[in-house]
């Protein structure tokens, strides 16, 4: 039967199988579903409803053919990309489907025919059963697409099975026949795209599965239908959980937005849940190098469970450091306290615009060092670049006698503590640029800072 | 820090904005608790300590990451506030406590360094491993800014 069909795509004879009046309107019936906004990726579906110019699906069809080198590539590598490129410029070409006209009628049904059989589906596959025999012939006049079109596997004939949804029981009998025997024909991408409104969810599932199923070409032309079924069923789990998290959105959501397309790879195992895993396992091997670059000394690690344990280290690490710091900061706080007040206050001396002036750069750094004791002595001469000469004068007095000398000045500023929210952040980012200049003497002096988280480890 | 992957987006604002959002943080604790008794300490401690997990987590983008959304959700509990967006956690968690279970199939090694990984990333319990892997990455870049600010921050306060 399949043989005949095939041989009838050549031929553009009309297939035994095919009953058109039902056929027709099934086919003119995607146009005018497509025509409102039903979304493709439901899957295919029978429309048997409506019946409109047979010549809108062959213009849909033609169109399809007509831009096969797209498609073809992909075709024989049965991946599903070249599908989607194709549906998008189906589904991109919706609106103006009637414009393509003008291809001609009655011919090449065959190939679609060899399609419409297996399609003749019930609403949850994406198959759309194409029963006319004329739309579908003048397709036929690609001798190459009937070819096309017996590589990839019947969308329609699995999944149709366990699906009695269909308005048109009688369509399905014989494509249950001639399905079992169907090889794998996958669905085809001039097909995808016809597809109605999908009554349950589970379609947006099928039709992941059916492009997985376009990758199955090389795979034994005979399987049981049950079983593909029950593949089919076992949905992609990725795509059916987005689909299904949309939930009752399923028929307004662009597909194109939601899918993860996946690729299968030549000689790689195809069905959905592999393809998944590998996709999965693709995205958290790509973090995992993300993550070695940012840890330390995790290039020679390799190996996935050696990465992750050392970066579980890295970050237990940084927070004992968080805290070990925090505590260093609360011995710290009495001096803190008050210095926090007279710095953020004395922060307000200046005008708020940028300090960085030279100047205003001084006067913080005058009131810092002062307040922050007496060791920048020494640092604050070796960094010329952020103090003056006379910034060392009132270092060079008692540190209490300038500390307490500034006392009044910032007590005087200790009223406007209150205004702390009024900070701008240049205020206190110079603060913090004068405490990482700081930072870098205390490199100069002490070496390298990086060394004391080090230290602090050693002591935790 | 311009992450190298277009896709995956992991960058962190630079140290000022982590100091000043510290500052603040520290200068609120200092006026709630003006007169702190060295018997307080561990208090102190754990106050400091829970400031700067918050200044961290509102420097680093407040509700645009998932592991500060959930740590300032954290904070906020402690604090015995009302929980805004709780009823949205619970959501989350029992979405993907659904894929976990299905997703028992997956590689056991990476699994179970995943879960480890969930106690210590805030709000690790309600990703899939791959998400929190990207929030791993930022995580990490933002606690060793805040730790490069403690550090100046210790450093240039302590006395010699």
């Amino acid at each position: 039967m399949e043989n005949e069909l095939f041989m009838n795509a050549g031929a553009s004879s009309h297939p035994p199988v095919i009953t058109s009046p039902s056929s027709s309107s099934a086919m003119l019936n995607w146009v005018s579903m497509e025509t409102q906004s039903v979304d493709p990726s439901l899957g295919c579906n029978l429309f048997w409803e409506k019946s409109t110019e047979q010549s809108i699906f062959h213009s849909a069809l033609s169109s399809l053919v007509s831009s096969p080198t797209p498609s073809n590539s992909n075709f024989s590598g049965g991946v599903v990309g070249g599908e989607n490129v194709m549906i998008r410029e189906l589904i991109g070409k919706r609106g103006n489907i009637v414009d393509i006209y003008g291809t001609p009628a009655s011919n090449g049904n065959v190939s679609g025919s060899c399609y419409a059989t297996p399609m003749s589906s019930p609403t949850p596959g994406r198959m759309m059963v194409m029963k006319t025999t004329t739309p579908i012939t003048e397709i036929s006049g690609d001798p190459g697409f009937a070819e096309r079109a017996a590589r990839f596997s019947c969308f329609g004939s699995r999944s149709f099975n366990g699906r009695t949804n269909s308005p048109f029981p009688m369509n399905n009998e014989q494509p249950v026949a001639t399905n079992e025997k169907m090889p794998r024909i996958s669905s085809s991408p001039a097909l995808k795209p016809l597809v109605s409104r999908v009554p349950t969810g589970e379609s947006s599932g099928e039709f992941s599965r059916k492009r997985k199923a376009k990758s199955k070409q090389n795979s034994p032309s005979t399987v049981s239908p049950s079983k593909e079924i029950e593949e089919k069923e076992d949905s992609d789990p990725k795509r059916c959980k987005k689909s299904e998290e949309n939930g009752d959105k399923t028929k307004s959501i662009d597909p194109y937005k939601d899918y993860i397309h996946v690729r299968a790879r030549r000689g790689q195992a195809t069905d959905s849940h592999s393809l998944a895993e590998r996709v999965r396992r693709e995205k958290i091997s790509e973090r995992m190098k993300l993550l070695q670059d940012l840890v330390p000394g995790c290039n020679k690690v390799t190996g996935k469970a050696l990465m992750l344990d050392e970066i579980i280290n890295y970050v237990q690490s940084l927070q004992r450091q968080v805290e070990f710091l925090s505590m260093k900061l609360s011995s710290v706080n009495t001096r803190l306290d008050f210095n926090m007040d007279a710095i953020l206050s004395k922060d307000i001396f200046p005008s708020s615009n940028n300090l960085m002036h030279h100047q205003q750069v001084l006067q913080l750094d005058s009131s810092a060092e002062t307040l922050l004791g007496d060791h920048h002595n020494n640092n604050l001469q070796l960094n010329p670049d952020i103090s003056s000469n006379n910034i060392i004068n009132p270092l060079e007095t008692s540190e209490t006698r300038s500390f307490i000398s500034h006392l009044p000045t910032f007590a005087h500023f200790t009223d406007s503590i209150s205004q702390y929210s009024t900070f701008s952040e240049d205020d206190l980012t110079s603060i913090i640029h004068m405490g990482f200049a700081q930072n870098r003497l205390h490199e100069l002096n002490h070496g390298s800072s990086k060394q004391v988280p080090s230290h602090m480890k050693a002591e935790l | 820090m311009a992450s190298a992957d277009k896709l995956i987006n992991t960058d962190v604002p630079e140290k000022d904005v982590f100091a000043f959002h510290f500052l603040q943080s520290l200068s609120n604790l200092r006026k709630q608790n003006p007169f702190d008794t060295p018997d307080q300490k561990n208090y102190r401690v754990r106050k400091i300590k829970k400031a700067a997990y918050v200044s961290m987590a509102r420097a680093a983008g407040g509700s645009s990451r998932l592991w500060s959304r959930a740590l300032l959700r954290r904070a906020d509990k402690d604090d015995n506030k009302i929980v805004r967006f709780s009823r949205r956690k619970r959501k989350v968690t029992w979405k993907i406590s659904s894929k976990r279970r299905r997703s028992n199939q997956r590689a056991p090694v990476v699994e179970e360094a995943a879960e480890r990984l969930r106690n210590l990333v805030p709000g690790g319990g309600g990703m899939e491993t791959s998400k929190l892997m990207e929030e791993t990455a930022h995580y990490i870049k933002c606690l060793s800014m805040q730790v490069k600010v403690m550090q100046c921050l210790v450093d240039g306060l302590s006395p010699k």
